[in-house]
């Protein structure tokens, strides 16, 4: 019966799509109601999967209308999921099923909703069934089926500014990368004659020929479009930016992670090409200037969407270093990253489309003093800041602390200099994007509420139900780091490192052995850096004490004194004894002194961010053709 | 469940050598430092207590949430920066004694430190004064500044204790230096050394790296609308502070000592913590006048990153 | 010859890129698309041609006596093209349906014209 779920899962909101364009254009309810239906069905038959693939570690296989492979060659279309494959179908059910809850509340003052939820759940479907698929060319229908639905979602306000403009460049980039990945795969196809990857692994395992690594260069790159690593990374900043932010959520929490699970799919599973160093110098590299890039980008936005999308950009940077190191301690901290980018993301977009909902608008300019109008948002923001920062004890600390500390050990253990400069890069990155969310919470949240904006309400319940979920999962992966990395981080890197499992259950058993395959390894990880539970006692007695000090403190000499509403005085802003005037310190006002050392590197970067879809696409084959050059080059 | 370790924990996080001696010790430094500054300027200066005194008496006083500010967030950031610094010291050796020992201390170090100064821009933010929002973007370049040539020496340290595994742990570098002797008679560790009394002024905030809190020109810059029990919290802070950083250089780089005796040690490690204090925060303090922050960047991101830098390829080279 | 079919593909491949990558005409760009896809297209035909080889229909009787000759054409590629003709059909005529509103809203076609979200 469980091998069902998978496709019944992905069939089920495909086949919802439909029926919301058909039944659910007029009423509301229905749409909803199927849209929910749909999504939930979903949720629950994915995590149903959960005991057995996690815990029991047994892979699921199914062959599309039951064409099992015949002697040896797989021809039907074949569904395998793994607790690789698992891993991401559950970040992609979870992000898309609190993105459809949020989305009923936050995209309710909008028209065509149901062209919106027929595409929302296309591109729910897509995404889970590409993390789920076993066949490489249905990956690939897949992956354009998301670019094409990820397109249409990015123009839907496609009267809003830059809409258009976003999901043409999207479209452009997007199909030239898919069209690398499509010639890869022909590349691949025309040398083993087969789709299926457990089979192409078995036959790539005998070493790769100059043809494959030619395939495998095409697909890195066209996987590296899907997530955006640097320098393809432009039309997402874009896209990220106008989309509604229901959407922009899926983007970060779904749609980029598809194409990281695509990249350790091939080079971990397909090619087996991990422990080669030059593929590790290749991915570490891209990956710390895909972080760099981004954060830096990120620093001088005046837009809080776009802001939060070169984070995104800078994030997975984190996630593409990670696995890059080939190690199962680097695997299981970029998988952990991967989650929890996930979530905090998720839950930044999440607080910046709120932010839109109530005010109307995002620049970092316009706003301020939203703390005192939306305390959720505020707190929820708060907490989602704090995790990508990499704050104890939140959850983005405990994954960013494997990932140095993988990255440190690739370092000491291969005497390569260039690792050490990737982990100072790392932890440099980290500082800025606490730089960066410190902008976004004085310009947005703190400061002086502006006269436009004094009638502004918390927005409504639902769209809270989904960033509290979020905000209370970044907690609980920090502190119970272990409790992930049992059953969810270390059967998914174990997966991505045991070969001969995935091939044997697809192909029958024997099948590896027979071709020779052999695991890289497959040891799993255990780890221990700190113990949050002390932290967080500690942490409850002093609040404890601080909270019972102010409210019994009432009558003694040291109380807390709150304004009321007879303006006294004393409650006033100092302003040099002037008289109290509105002045806010906005995001582009802040860190002066590092934008004065560093404007000769704005300078370039403003000049390669130049909007002009023509210098988007060169960037996009110039990095490719390095890629390939490199994977041609220097590859054994 | 409630066993004895529970209560040593306890005992560990609240008293020694946690919250309590933690603060302790880090306001005798500040009084030290306010009593031996003022001798350097021929003044007699305060009592060493000075600091307490402050303190109290500020824990005594009303405390005012301005109107424009966030409530919650305006009371309960120091709260938080002092929570996270009070549990710092529970994973710096003091000589041969560490309360818990884990793998990777520098980073939850680096980490809760930081936690430190984001309590006092998050704090200084939600008081709405513009005088505040100035204030909190210099501390947060003044962070960005520092925290590189601190990482550097963070890795220049580890990489000479561990050689060709991976050592973050402080303890195995309090290990290593009490069989190879302290890091700092190691020429290759000098530059590092230089570099990180350097980094502690910055991060404490004091002159001339002062630029965020200059009362003279931005009034306090994230503290302008503090007062009372908050505004000594805040103040407590800073002295915490001082005492995790000079405890900090003690045990990476003077970690070799070794009394056998567990106070005499505690008292040497406090002895060396003082000194350094004396050096890098007092004199610096006494002879410099505040940067401007573009310089203080650029201070930090060229000659203090370059002297933990050449500490670091020296390392790499096994030297 | 096969090894025509391959340079052809590769040519028009190249062709497409530069196209998308110089021109700044962006229906030419959409047409730089399409021209990319064909020529990904003509690779995957390529791989599963046999020059001589016959379709491959016969029925399992055939293939077991030995009276269909073992030597066909792969049907796999042509499967595979046919679902990438339709993919590419399909995001050709929505990359020129966004053209064409960006035309109304911006009036002009031109890349240069067409970047208000950049930096």
């Amino acid at each position: 019966m469980m091998q069902h779920y998978p496709v019944l899962a992905v069939m089920l909101l495909f086949l919802a799509a439909f029926l919301v364009e058909i039944f659910g254009s007029k009423i509301a309810a229905i749409r909803n109601l199927i849209t929910f239906a749909a999504s939930t069905t979903a949720l629950v038959l994915i995590y149903a999967l959960i005991p057995a693939v996690m815990l029991r570690g047994e892979i699921i296989s199914y062959w599309m209308g039951n064409w099992a492979p015949v002697s040896g060659y797989a021809i039907g279309i074949g569904y395998e999921i793994d607790a690789l494959s698992l891993f991401f179908a559950l970040l992609v059910v979870t992000t898309f099923w609190l993105s459809g809850i949020y989305s009923f509340g936050y995209m309710k003052k909008d028209h065509h909703l149901g062209h919106y939820y027929t595409l929302y759940l296309m591109l729910s479907g897509s995404v889970l069934g590409l993390v789920m698929t076993g066949d490489i060319f249905n990956m690939f229908v897949m992956v354009e089926i998301m670019t094409f639905a990820s397109v249409a979602l990015t123009a839907f306000r496609n009267e809003s500014e830059g809409a258009l403009e976003a999901g043409f460049k999207y479209l452009v980039i997007g199909s030239v990368g898919s069209s690398f990945t499509l010639a890869g795969i022909a590349l691949l196809y025309g040398e083993c004659h087969t789709l299926n990857m457990a089979q192409l692994s078995a036959i790539l395992s005998g070493g790769l020929t100059k043809n494959s690594m030619m395939a495998m260069g095409l697909i890195i790159a066209g996987f590296g479009v899907k997530s955006y690593i640097v320098p393809f990374h432009t039309p997402a900043a874009d896209a990220y930016a106008v989309a509604p932010t229901s959407v922009s959520m899926i983007f970060s929490g779904m749609v980029n992670k598809a194409g990281v699970y695509g990249m350790i799919r091939m080079v971990y599973i397909v090619f087996r090409a991990m422990d080669q160093s030059s593929v590790q110098m290749l991915l570490a590299v891209f990956g710390a200037v895909t972080m760099f890039v981004g954060v830096t980008m990120a620093l001088t936005q005046h837009e809080f969407k776009r802001l939060l999308a070169f984070h995104s950009i800078s994030q997975i940077g984190y996630v593409i270093t990670a696995i890059s190191l080939g190690s199962a301690l680097g695997l299981t901290g970029g998988l952990f990253h991967a989650l929890n980018h996930t979530l905090f993301k998720g839950l930044l977009f999440l607080a910046a489309g709120a932010v839109l909902y109530a005010t109307g608008t995002t620049n970092l300019d316009k706003l301020g003093g939203l703390s005192k109008r939306m305390p959720h948002t505020t707190i929820c923001f708060l907490v989602g800041a704090a995790a990508i920062s990499g704050l104890p004890p939140f959850n983005g600390f405990a994954s960013k602390w494997i990932v140095y500390q993988a990255v440190y050990t690739n370092a000491v253990e291969s005497g390569n200099f260039l690792y050490v400069i990737i982990t100072v890069t790392a932890l440099i990155v980290s500082v800025m994007t606490l730089a960066s969310f410190v902008k976004v919470t004085q310009a947005v949240f703190f400061g002086q509420l502006r006269e436009e904006h004094k009638e502004v309400k918390e927005v409504p319940a639902i769209m809270l139900v989904p960033m509290y979920i979020m905000a209370a999962l970044c907690i609980c992966g920090g502190v119970f780091y272990n409790v992930v990395n049992t059953y969810l981080l270390a059967p998914a890197s174990a997966a991505a490192l045991n070969v001969t499992n995935y091939i044997d259950k697809m192909m029958g058993e024997g099948y590896a052995d027979a071709a020779g395959v052999v695991n890289i390894l497959a040891k799993p990880v255990e780890f221990s850096f700190w113990n949050p539970i002390m932290w967080l006692v500690l942490f409850g007695v002093v609040m404890a004490a601080a909270v019972l000090v102010i409210v019994f403190g009432e009558n003694s000499r040291g109380k807390v004194l709150v304004p009321t509403e007879n303006a006294d005085p004393k409650y006033a802003t100092f302003f040099s004894g002037e008289e109290e005037m509105f002045s806010q310190v906005g995001g582009s006002d802040l860190f002066w002194g590092f934008k004065k050392n560093w404007q000769g590197y704005y300078k370039v970067m403003q000049g390669l961010h130049s909007g002009i879809v023509t210098d988007y696409t060169t960037m996009t084959v110039v990095a490719t053709a390095i890629i390939v050059l490199c994977c041609f080059v220097f590859m054994r | 469940m409630f066993t004895t370790q529970t209560l040593w924990n306890f005992f560990y996080v609240l008293i020694f050598p946690g919250a309590l001696f933690t603060a302790v010790v880090g306001l005798f430094l500040a009084g030290i430092d306010r009593k031996v500054i003022a001798h350097m300027q021929h003044r007699i200066g305060p009592p060493i207590r000075q600091p307490m005194y402050d303190f109290f008496k500020l824990m005594g006083k009303e405390t005012i949430v301005p109107a424009r500010a966030n409530k919650i967030v305006f009371l309960g950031a120091p709260v938080v920066g002092f929570i996270s610094l009070a549990v710092i010291m529970l994973f710096i050796p003091i000589m041969g004694f560490t309360a818990f020992s884990g793998n990777a201390d520098l980073i939850v170090i680096l980490y809760l430190i930081t936690i430190g100064g984001v309590a006092l821009i998050v704090g200084g933010s939600s008081s709405g004064s513009p005088y505040a929002g100035i204030g909190i973007s210099r501390e947060m370049v003044t962070m960005m500044s520092y925290e590189l040539p601190f990482v550097l020496v963070l890795l220049a340290v580890a990489r000479k204790v561990g050689g060709d595994s991976l050592v973050f742990s402080m303890e195995a570098i309090a290990e290593w230096q009490a069989v190879n002797g302290s890091l700092a008679f190691h020429w290759s560790m000098i530059p590092a050394a230089l570099a990180m009394l350097l980094v502690i002024p910055a991060e404490v905030g004091m002159q001339p790296f002062d630029v965020a809190e200059a009362e003279t020109e931005i009034c306090e810059g994230p503290l302008i609308e503090y007062s009372g029990a908050a505004l000594g919290m805040f103040k407590l802070n800073t002295a915490m502070k001082m005492a995790i950083m000079t405890g900090l250089f003690t045990s990476l780089f003077f970690g070799g000592f070794r009394t056998g005796m567990m106070w005499s040690d505690v008292a040497l490690f406090v002895i060396i913590c003082m000194v350094v204090t004396l050096v890098c925060i007092t004199t610096i303090h006494a002879v410099t006048a505040r940067l401007k922050i573009e310089h203080l960047f650029k201070f930090f991101w060229t000659f203090v990153s370059g002297l933990a830098l050449a500490s670091l390829i020296l390392a790499w080279m096994g030297l | 010859m096969i090894l025509v079919n391959y340079v052809a593909s590769i040519i028009l491949i190249v062709l497409g890129l530069y196209t998308v990558c110089t021109k700044k005409n962006l229906i030419k760009i959409v047409l730089g698309l399409g021209i990319i896809d064909y020529g990904v297209n003509m690779l995957i035909v390529s791989f599963g041609f046999n020059e001589g080889g016959t379709a491959p229909i016969y029925q399992m009787s055939d293939l077991l006596n030995g009276v269909a000759p073992h030597f066909f054409v792969d049907p796999v590629p042509q499967a595979l093209t046919l679902t990438s003709i339709v993919i590419g059909a399909c995001v050709d005529a929505m990359a020129l349906s966004l053209v064409i509103m960006i035309h109304r809203k911006y009036k002009s076609v031109n890349a240069d014209d067409v970047r208000r979200l950049r930096g």
